[in-house]
This record gives C-alpha cells, sequence and structure tokens, in this order.
C-alpha cells in the first residue's frame, strides 16, 4: 500500500485552506479538464497547482488529476475549483451518457476491450 | 509531445471523454479485486472527507468525538485510446454511503453488482437502486475457489431480475472474465434489451 504517510495530507487540508468542497458549480469524478491559461502567471502558484495546470495541458478527467499528483480527490476537487475560478482551466460540464456515446465511440470501446 | 491548449489560436474545446463505470455489490464481495484485474493503473484508493453535517443521515453514534467521516473510494482506469477512458469505480459498501452512490451513478454508462451466491441478500440494495434509477447494470456472479458453479437461472429468481438483465459468471481475478463482463456491459448499456 502506499499513501500511508498522513504528513502530505495534512499538509494538502492546510493548503485548501480545511475546504472539503470546490467553489462554483459542482463536476463529476470524471469531468474533462483542460488548462486554458498561459503560463505568465503561474510563477505565483504554489506547486501542487502547477502540478495541476502542467498535467491538464493535456484534456484529462478530474480522477486521473488526482491520479497523477496522488492526492485524495477531494482536494484535488479544491484545488481544480480555485484554478477555474481564476481561470485556468476549463471544467467541462456533464453530458447524459446517451449524448456522448454514439455508435462509433461505442464500437471503439468495445474494440479496446476485447483487445485487452 | 505538444499539448493543444498553448497552441496559438487553438480553442480549448475538447473532444476527451471519460465514461463512468460502477462495480457494486456488498462488502467483502470482490469489488476492489475486480477493479485492480482489469485496471492499467493501481487502483487508487481515495477518500472523501465529509463532515457531519454534509452525511446527513449518517449515524455517528458513538463517534461523537469525530466530526468528520471519510469515505473510501476505489478507482481504476482503462485506456482506450488518447482521449477516451473508461473509469471503474467500486462504489462504497456501507449502506449509510448511499449519497455518495447518486454523484458516482450521474452520467454513469452502467453498472456491474457483483454477488456472491452465498450471500445474495447483500446484493439486493444495489439491484433496488440501479433498477429505481433506471441505470442499466449486469449482475457478475463471483465464482470464489470451491464456489460451486451457479445456474444463472436460480440467481436471476433469487434477485428478482427480469429477464433482460445479463448474469454473467465471473472470477474477479481473472482478465479475461473480467473483461467479458464489461463487454456484456457496455453492450447492454448500449444496445438495450
Amino acid at each position: 500500500m502506499t499513501g500511508q504517510d498522513p504528513g502530505p495530507l495534512i499538509r494538502l487540508y492546510g493548503l485548501t485552506g480545511g475546504r472539503a468542497r470546490p467553489q462554483g458549480e459542482t463536476f463529476d469524478l470524471v469531468a474533462i479538464v483542460t488548462t486554458v491559461g498561459g503560463p505568465h502567471t503561474l510563477a505565483d502558484l504554489i506547486p501542487e497547482y502547477r502540478a495541476v495546470l502542467s498535467v491538464c495541458r493535456r484534456p484529462t478527467p478530474v480522477a486521473d488529476v488526482a491520479a497523477h499528483l496522488r492526492l485524495p480527490l477531494n482536494v484535488t476537487r479544491v484545488i481544480l475549483g480555485d484554478l477555474r475560478r481564476e481561470g485556468f482551466v476549463t471544467i467541462e460540464r456533464p453530458r447524459p451518457v446517451a449524448q456522448t456515446i454514439d455508435e462509433h465511440i461505442y464500437r471503439e470501446v468495445l474494440d479496446g476491450l476485447r483487445s485487452l | 509531445m505538444d499539448y493543444a491548449a498553448y497552441e496559438p489560436g487553438a480553442t480549448a474545446v475538447t473532444s476527451a471523454l471519460a465514461i463512468k463505470i460502477l462495480i457494486a455489490g456488498g462488502f467483502g464481495v470482490g469489488k476492489t479485486t475486480m477493479v485492480g484485474t482489469i485496471s492499467e493503473i493501481r487502483p487508487l484508493h481515495t477518500e472523501e472527507l465529509l463532515s457531519e453535517r454534509g452525511v446527513g443521515v449518517d449515524d455517528v453514534s458513538g463517534v461523537e468525538s469525530k466530526n468528520t467521516t471519510t469515505v473510501a473510494l476505489d478507482f481504476g482506469r482503462i485506456t482506450i485510446r488518447e482521449g477516451l477512458w473508461l473509469y471503474l469505480f467500486g462504489t462504497p459498501g456501507q449502506d449509510r454511503f448511499w449519497f455518495m452512490w447518486d454523484e458516482l451513478a450521474l452520467g454513469a454508462l452502467g453498472a456491474v453488482v457483483l454477488a456472491d451466491t452465498r450471500r445474495l441478500q447483500d446484493s439486493f440494495p444495489a439491484v433496488d437502486y440501479f433498477e429505481q434509477r433506471g441505470i442499466p447494470f449486469v449482475v457478475g456472479v463471483n465464482c470464489f475457489d470451491g464456489a460451486r458453479r451457479h445456474d444463472p437461472t436460480k440467481v436471476r429468481r433469487a434477485l428478482g431480475l427480469t429477464a433482460h438483465v445479463p448474469i454473467v459468471l465471473c472470477d474477479v481475478r481473472d482478465r479475461t472474465s473480467v473483461r467479458d463482463v464489461l463487454t456484456t456491459l457496455v453492450t447492454y448499456a448500449v444496445e438495450g434489451a
């Protein structure tokens, strides 16, 4: 097991000011996050926030951001809410699954699974 | 490695898509094992920290000194291609975390309800939950070592499932078996009954 060291976790809850909920509109665990802000103001950000922006230069689901950074999901969400408010990232609004999975994607998913 | 968002004139429009699949079932039925068997990453174990107020109906008797609670959440990932992923979320096993299911289930493609034939009743809450919300699900009967092979007809009857809900005998430790459960779910969810 990894992540047993409580030190970073405590520090991160300090980092989010103890907040357990992100600011603004709620977003899904697998909402796609995309970095949109330029790098010019990044120097002011603390490392975890910069790391999120680095990961999300490729559109990345929220859960994956947490995975990349080894951060708890709710800490990740607070950070993402902050970055969205500051205009550094966009977070996709949830879409009904019926609107997102067309025949083509369905085939891709099935083929992908079968090739595992 | 190029980053579209930094290219001049590039828009933030994403075609990326992450598809959510839930793995549900009673405590100890093999949800986390199933996620781990098929995930390309080691299943991530994270926790949602909740205030008592947020929990609402949570029974915190006996833990009066605690003003927060955590919900463990396991998830894994399968990359179909760049920009298309399946995420598998093991649902929290305890009934008191139902509210968390609502968030997990929102927008999910569907669910696998894992069942252990020795404790079929443990699967009732999950079956009820997905039926009531119209979320497509398949039942995976986890065949543990030494467990008898079970007749899907009997499982269907015991769980009160309608004829169209797929029942798949599986071994959550076996990659091919888990893959077959997922392909069954995806086909069922998209093509319907």
